[in-house]
């Protein structure tokens, strides 16, 4: 088992590898000089020889990668050339909200899409069947700019049932400690606050979750079907198993499978229907972070927000990975 | 006696397995008639390509300038869909803007499958160390997550319609990337290419002959589904500030942004736009479902 | 009385591409400790038949849509769910013809067997555990008790067959379905599982119902064997006697289609000609006619019941035997093979010409062309000069 996930690390080094490159070259090779667009109107051949020995821009392509890569190990992902910022720390104040909203739109896709999924499997070519097939058809079809702006639409707008947008009640206060809102609020004894999170999280993790939850429903109906018509059910069967025993030892222990394949891969997604959201619900994330950046021209901040999705989507797979390998003796045992 | 029944020494054909031999695209064909669904996505495609060609004729008004006494009015007679901030005709901008979408989606996604193909075509037919290269390039774009990617490339080589269909296309290249590859090694392994190659087939025979073709099929299925993909990326890309450089263009994703500041006045647009959206994607998703059961009838559950 | 007592059975499967009709009105009966081989090609009813036992057809395509299923006297076909569930595994066990799949691959083999014992008897794990190791050491699995904690996959297709016998003698059923238990593995491990399920089952007095298209494996196994083809049974009789009388068409073309070791001087086997018959047609007249060297115009037209043989006691006394080592030897047909013609593997009888399917009546066969023979649903069987169907002088 810990010689799988000891291969499975070595397997990513090179795909980092290749990421911190073609990151590299996406800073690099961008058109336009960065340092004349850093000085706009100021720029005056010593100034921009200055700076360019400042960044290390005057050096081989290949010795500066090696620096970038260097500075990457450390935790060192540059500064923000509109303020100055380090790119790291104001990363990691804003990943919590990112984390917060994606784990909660995966718990809703897995918490509601293997019960749905079940439901329509067992019901296989029914009305109900017929009706999830049509609920995960929207799922992957609406857009989730599209369901939000609806949800928020009639839901805040209109019923007034839950927040419009941000994380929290603007008039609320609550010390950031980890700047997980629902962590803080309870740090911080406030239970009201705790539930206020909690309404604010609601609208934006049904709108990303939608489309995970639209492909887990699937997933989990077709395997159970699968599953269903192994030879090893027949034998549970012939055992005399009751048929809730059947189902849940013998045909969801094995159903599971493909799942829990499949929900790694949504993590990719979901961290990319992030951005999207939470410029939706004004969602205080990365997500915003990066399309401010984007606005503002902060290529590195683009850069590096990017290699730190890719990593948590390498790293998030590496450990469904081992679930799967977990889950599956023949894996674990080979 | 003997000779005559000859013939009827080999066990004759049920007449109801017979079908098999009619071949594999006309009976896809056949199937997917009969697949109501498919046959809707079929039908909701052909009314918006028809929109799209249609539009100058179809359109009430100009999608790019507008009256400003006519500013956000909603549905009636005169706008079916309403007008918007700059009093355009939202029927008018729809209809354009899928011009813009399906060109954009189906131009990326067939640039996917360019690159995509290519790639995984070449590792799976070599093999070896090409392959293990090829692969781990392919894993590289796999690990930046879908829009994620586009974004960077639109960010990098700045905004305009090439360097879109160029970014989804790079997001849509993975998929058939590792499609053609795995459909490579499974045929090259598989008994009838070997049996191409013990009568003499050319190298260049059996992969044009016998191999592409049958590792057309998943690509199809993919291509469609990877077409809903595109058109709600290629609109995401739009809502995220980063659709055509003209921001007067009549394109879906910056409709939605341009009517995000003021839905509560003018729920309309985003209702109307994000409908044609949702629709059209609707349209290639339960099309691409249909054409995987037509073309592979064991999936079907 | 009898412990299994099936009568009339008939199952059919509605499909998409319409009703397949898989058994056609099947009875027959087991005593206990009985051995009972069920043979046919694949496809002949012989496994639905014993799904139907169990009822375990697949759902919702296969139903039982007439007949009785009488175990210990009480009606398996009526029976509610929940005490069917108790009589599997514990009255009635099934072992399946692939052991690589018919294993839970995510559960040991420990959690696979407890969880059986547990579902009928009030026991503690450790007990049922205790249990298990004993079932392993019977069907020769050495060192049990580590073993009970692997998983299929790190078993070999023969020892994972002896695991399932051993979970299905778990409860000591009173009858034990094998359906093609040795199919699946190599011949020299077939001999070791046969001999394993013919002495566990005879030490424990379980009847067993051995499902094989194997005419070899059923001969040393079995005391009595039934013959099926497209859903009804054709032929019945004890083995010895089916061996040394084979009295109908298939059984005959069956018996001329394997190769015999016993034989001093091997014979030509002759193949059985054409394919079984399409089960999406309700059955007309005898499902064999089309292929058979014997058939009568009569064939076409009506399914002869089962009777006795001609040369069998309860062709006089009119008293039938249905189970032990007296049970009538029965067949089901119009026009049976003579003693010599079985041994011939052919019809002997001068001139005598199998029927042609009827509305081809009168037509001499040489000017039927094929399409219209296939039309009609029949495949002749004639040969290259000394095949069946060819007058021999």
């Amino acid at each position: 088992m810990l010689k799988y996930v000891f291969r499975r690390l070595l397997a990513a080094i090179p795909v980092l590898l290749g990421l911190s490159i073609v990151l590299f070259a996406f800073v690099h090779l961008l058109p336009g000089d960065p340092v004349a667009a850093l000085l706009g109107q100021h720029a005056t051949p010593e100034l921009t020889a200055e700076i360019r020995t400042r960044l290390g821009l005057d050096k081989p392509l290949y010795e500066q990668y090696l620096i970038y890569l260097g500075q990457l190990l450390s935790g060192d992902l540059g500064k923000s050339v509109i303020n100055n910022r380090s790119v790291a720390s104001e990363l990691a104040l804003r990943f919590p909200g990112t984390i917060e909203l994606t784990a909660a739109a995966l718990l809703f896709a897995i918490g509601l899409g293997i019960p749905l999924g079940r439901i329509a499997a067992r019901h296989a070519q029914g009305w109900t069947d017929g009706a999830v097939t049509v609920i995960s058809l929207l799922g992957i079809s609406i857009p989730i700019f599209i369901l939000g702006y609806t949800l928020q639409f009639f839901l805040s707008v209109q019923l007034k049932w839950l927040p419009t947008s941000a994380r929290l009640d603007p008039r609320t206060h609550i010390d950031a400690v980890t700047n997980f809102m629902l962590i803080d609020t309870l740090l911080d004894g406030r239970p009201d606050a705790f539930v206020d999170a909690l309404r604010h999280l609601v609208l934006p993790a049904i709108a990303l979750g939608s489309i995970p939850l639209a492909i887990v429903t699937r997933i989990t109906r077709a395997s159970v079907l699968d599953v269903a018509n192994e030879d090893y059910v027949r034998t549970a069967r012939a055992k005399g198993l009751t048929e809730r025993r059947v189902d849940s030892r013998h045909v969801m222990r094995n159903a599971w499978l493909p799942v829990v394949t499949v929900i790694g891969l949504q993590v990719g997604g979901l961290l990319a229907g992030a951005v999207i959201t939470e410029t939706v619900f004004s969602w205080n994330g990365v997500g915003r972070y990066v399309v401010e950046a984007i606005q503002d021209h902060d290529y590195l901040v683009v850069q590096s927000t990017i290699l730190v999705f890719a990593l948590i989507f390498l790293v998030v797979n590496l450990l469904v990975d081992v679930g799967y390998a977990f889950l599956n003796p023949r894996i674990r045992y080979s | 006696m003997a000779t005559a029944a000859a013939p009827l020494n080999q066990p004759l054909a049920q007449p109801l397995t017979s079908r098999a031999s009619r071949g594999l695209w006309r009976d896809a064909f056949r199937r997917l008639l009969h697949n109501r669904p498919a046959l809707l996505g079929l039908a909701i495609i052909a009314v918006f390509a028809l929109a799209a060609l249609l539009a100058p004729v179809l359109a009430p008004g100009d999608p790019l300038a507008g009256t400003l006494v006519n500013r956000i009015k909603p549905p009636s007679a005169a706008h079916l869909m309403g007008t918007d901030l700059q009093g355009r005709d939202v029927l008018t901008r729809v209809l354009y803007g899928a011009r813009i979408s399906l060109l954009v989606g189906v131009v990326s996604v067939l640039m996917g499958v360019a690159m995509g193909g290519t790639i995984g075509a070449i590792a799976g037919a070599f093999g070896g160390r090409v392959d293990t290269v090829l692969m781990r390039v392919v894993d590289v774009l796999l690990a930046i997550p879908g829009i994620l990617l586009a974004i960077g490339v639109v960010v990098w080589l700045d905004r305009g319609l090439l360097q879109i269909m160029f970014a989804v296309a790079l997001t849509n290249a993975p998929i058939f990337a590792r499609l053609l590859r795995g459909s490579m090694l499974a045929l090259r392994e598989s008994d009838y290419v070997t049996a191409a190659r013990s009568i003499g087939a050319s190298t260049g025979r059996i992969l044009f002959r016998h191999m592409l073709p049958n590792a057309l099929t998943p690509v199809i299925v993919a291509a469609t589904l990877a077409l809903a993909t595109a058109i709600i990326d290629v609109a995401g890309l739009g809502f995220l500030g980063l659709g055509p450089p003209d921001p007067r263009t009549a394109e879906w994703g910056t409709m939605l942004t341009d009517a995000t500041s003021f839905y509560r006045q003018a729920p309309w647009i985003i209702f109307f736009t994000g409908a044609a959206i949702s629709i059209t994607a609707i349209g290639f998703n339960l099309l691409g479902d249909g054409l995987r059961e037509a073309l592979d009838p064991r999936l079907r559950h | 009385m009898a412990l299994l007592d099936v009568r009339d059975l008939v199952v059919r499967f509605r499909t998409q591409d319409g009703t397949i009709h898989a058994v056609n009105g099947v009875s027959f009966e087991l005593e206990p400790g009985e051995r009972l081989g069920l043979v046919g090609e694949s496809g002949c009813g012989k496994s639905v038949t014993n799904l139907a036992v169990m009822r375990l057809l697949p759902k919702p395509a296969g139903r039982i849509e007439g007949g009785q299923i009488l175990f210990d006297g009480v009606d398996l076909a009526t029976m509610p769910e929940a005490d069917l569930r108790d009589l599997r595994g514990r009255d009635v066990a099934m072992i399946f013809q692939d052991p690589m799949t018919s294993l839970n691959p995510v559960l040991t083999i420990e959690e696979q067997m407890v969880e059986t014992i547990r579902a009928h008897r009030k026991v503690s794990r450790e007990d049922a555990r205790a249990r298990a190791i004993e079932l392993l050491g019977m069907v020769g699995i050495a060192r049990p008790e580590s073993r009970l904690r692997s998983y299929p996959h790190q078993f070999s297709g023969g020892m994972r067959q002896r695991v399932m016998i051993a979970m299905a003698l778990a409860l000591e059923p009173k009858l034990m379905i094998a359906d093609e238990p040795t199919t699946a593995l190599d011949v020299t491990i077939q001999a070791q599982v046969l001999e394993i399920l013919e002495r566990l089952t005879t030490e424990g007095g379980t009847a067993l119902i051995l499902i094989t298209h194997d005419l070899g494996v059923v001969a040393g196994m079995t005391q009595r064997i039934n013959v099926m083809y497209a859903g009804f049974i054709v032929e019945t009789a004890t083995t010895s006697e089916l061996f040394a009388n084979p009295s109908h068409p298939y059984t005959v073309g069956l018996l001329h289609s394997i190769p015999r070791l016993d034989e001093e001087q091997p014979e030509r086997l002759i193949p059985i000609e054409g394919t079984p018959p399409d089960q999406r047609r309700a059955p007309v007249g005898c499902p064999f006619a089309p292929r058979c060297a014997w058939r009568l115009e009569v064939c076409w037209e009506v399914m002869p019941p089962l009777a006795p043989t001609a040369n069998d006691p309860a062709a006089i006394s009119g008293r039938v035997v249905t189970t032990g080592p007296d049970a009538s030897h029965r067949i089901a047909c119009h026009n049976p093979p003579t003693p010599e013609e079985a041994v011939a593997g052919q019809p002997l009888r001068p001139g005598f010409v199998p029927a042609p399917p009827p509305g081809l009546v009168g037509v001499p066969i040489e000017d039927v062309a094929p399409a219209e023979l296939e039309a009609a649903g029949a495949s002749v069987a004639a040969g290259d000069g000394s095949g069946p169907g060819e007058p021999v002088a």
